[in-house]
């Protein structure tokens, strides 16, 4: 069977500043796979093995993220596939989804795809919904166990963790699956690994590539700020802890928060 | 398409909290932009439901009723949302931004090629046009989002950003059919999580971290001292990963995110990815023996000493004055 990865490259913490364009400004930091696609990759790589095929990992995005594609490729991804284009900068999830559904289509034997349940960034958590309607595919996200993958009766059955339920789903394939933490232990890949990967290009899609025409996003940022700054905080002192915690008390109890 | 139309959610047979701020906002925006305030409740029998969304201030509470919508699923939900959204032609559509509602609004967004801004903690208009307002990068961007004119937006909302809607209102109640629909998934089950927390819901949050040195002092200081506030308890995650604690009880970038009233925060340094999380609440207490921790930034209330030394007597402290 055929499953793909949707991975996206984000900063390892959010202190990111806020260009004169709106555009985030991330330098400086880190940038690692998001956390969530990291256990969509170690799932992806788990029914890989118990069903063969191909496992490809799908990325939109720059040349500086071929870097965490290797990675995935490291940890035992069997291909990689780069979706990049001045076209799809600033595109919103939505428009985004429609890029990426349709490499799925151009690749034409996509079985599953899993990917995170947000990425740690924009937080939206719209794309694996978005891709999989665009596909016209079935959705199960939230997962955090996936109980079987048959590729002969095309069917998946996963446990969806909510925030206070858990629901029991089988799906046809193919399916579009959005993984939450863990759901398993994420691989590191070897040093062997790493060094054998270190050089490849993956391909690469462009926007003619895929036919996609006209990509107007719906939602545009008008404006982006920082937070306004807390005001700053009491601090509670005294001489010995117990008249630390009195104090706390009441303070709690007169501004009625307790 | 115009007005605004609420996807109305339950919780123990009543309209949700949430639903009700939703209620409240649409009522205003529908004014400024025109069109009547509409709502839609989903599900296998919601006559009742729906007859008390009716008096929340929409003109017209629509109802889509059938057995295959007993259960969630996308498939089910999505289609018997769109009966109402083609009835109504809305410009705007609220929802929650509970897991099931953004597996369900990211996916009529799509269906309708609307706009979509989940997480939204604001809804403004300025010469008749809608904008969004949202955080992401764990709070330390705030975002407004404008929509491409003649077509739809999806707003999937936080709890308590707005003012819930009065009671009073005297709408009508128009029961739809629901569209033939071929619902491709199987719910085989739904259960309550065992040992679930829902820190979302929680109005009172205490969280322990690394400076309570170990596993064993977390469970003796932590969950008292959340009871003795009547509150929920939750974990950084370095506490999480270290194993000490399950992940149902992280809050953080990669758990939880939570706003509640007060947030009292335990040997907890204040690492960004935690930050992220908590920000938002409206009360942060900050107990940490580092006077130099970030935590202390946030917070409104800070104590620096021994976590240790200081939580038991915290605790006894507010079983003495609060009488529990």
């Amino acid at each position: 069977m055929h499953i793909v990865v949707c991975m996206k490259q984000v900063p390892r913490d959010n202190s990111v500043k806020i260009n004169p364009d709106l555009s985030i400004n991330a330098d400086g930091i880190e940038k690692i796979i998001n956390l969530f696609d990291e256990y969509a990759v170690e799932e992806g790589l788990a029914w890989n093995e118990q069903h063969g095929g191909k496992l490809t990992i799908l990325s939109m995005g720059g040349d500086e993220w071929v870097e965490q594609m290797r990675r995935a490729l490291a940890m035992g991804a069997t291909d990689a596939l780069l979706l990049r284009d001045p076209a799809f900068a600033s595109l919103d999830t939505l428009a985004a989804a429609k890029v990426v559904a349709a490499a799925i289509r151009k690749l034409g034997d996509v079985d599953l795809i899993f990917t995170g349940r947000n990425s740690t960034d924009d937080e939206s958590g719209a794309f694996a919904p978005a891709l999989a309607r665009t596909l016209g595919w079935p959705q199960l996200t939230y997962v955090g166990k996936v109980l079987s993958v048959d590729p002969a009766a095309k069917t998946i059955i996963a446990e969806r963790h909510l925030e206070a339920v858990m629901e029991t789903v089988r799906a046809p394939l193919p399916a579009v699956v959005s993984v939450i933490k863990d759901i398993n232990s994420p691989r590191y890949p070897s040093l062997l690994k790493i060094k054998k990967v270190a050089r490849v290009e993956p391909p690469v899609w462009s926007a003619a590539d895929l036919g996609v025409g006209e990509l107007a996003s719906a939602a545009t940022v008008a404006a982006r700020v920082p937070p306004p700054a807390r005001t700053k905080g009491e601090l509670i002192d005294g001489p010995d802890a117990a008249a630390k915690v009195k104090k706390l008390v009441d303070r709690l109890l007169e501004s009625q928060i307790i | 398409m115009s007005g605004v139309l609420v996807i109305i959610e339950q919780v123990d047979g009543g309209v949700a909290a949430l639903s009700r701020e939703l209620l409240g906002k649409g009522k205003e925006l529908a004014a400024v932009l025109g069109g009547a305030l509409s709502a839609v409740v989903i599900g296998a029998n919601v006559a009742a439901l729906a007859q008390q969304a009716a008096g929340l201030g929409a003109t017209t509470v629509y109802t889509v009723e059938d057995a295959s919508l007993a259960a969630y699923t996308t498939d089910g939900y999505v289609a018997a949302a769109r009966a109402a959204v083609d009835t109504a032609q809305p410009a705007l559509i609220l929802a929650g931004a509970s897991f099931q509602m953004r597996d369900f609004g990211a996916a009529l967004a799509a269906d309708l090629d609307a706009g979509l801004a989940v997480d939204v903690t604001d809804l403004r208009t300025e010469g008749g046009a809608l904008s969004a307002m949202r955080p992401s990068h764990g709070g330390n961007v705030l975002n407004t989002y404008s929509f491409a004119a003649g077509r739809p937006v999806v707003a999937l909302a936080r709890k308590q950003s707005f003012a819930p809607a009065q009671e009073g209102g005297a709408g009508s109640v128009q029961s739809l059919p629901m569209p033939a629909t071929t619902i491709r998934t199987e719910v085989q089950s739904v259960a309550p999580k065992s040992g679930a927390v829902n820190l979302s819901d929680a109005a009172i949050i205490v969280s322990g971290g690394r400076g309570l040195g170990d596993k064993e002092s977390y469970y003796r200081l932590i969950p008292p001292l959340a009871e003795a506030l009547g509150g929920a308890y939750g974990a950084s995650r370095a506490i999480v990963d270290a194993g000490w604690v399950p992940y149902e009880h992280q809050v953080g970038q990669t758990g939880k995110t939570v706003s509640p009233k007060l947030y009292v925060a335990c040997g907890i340094s204040g690492a960004i990815q935690h930050l992220a999380g908590m920000r938002s609440s409206r009360n942060i207490v900050a107990i940490n023996r580092d006077a130099e921790a970030p935590i202390f930034r946030s917070a409104n209330f800070g104590v620096v000493g021994d976590v240790k030394e200081l939580l038991p007597l915290l605790t006894e402290e507010l079983k003495a004055r609060l009488g529990r």
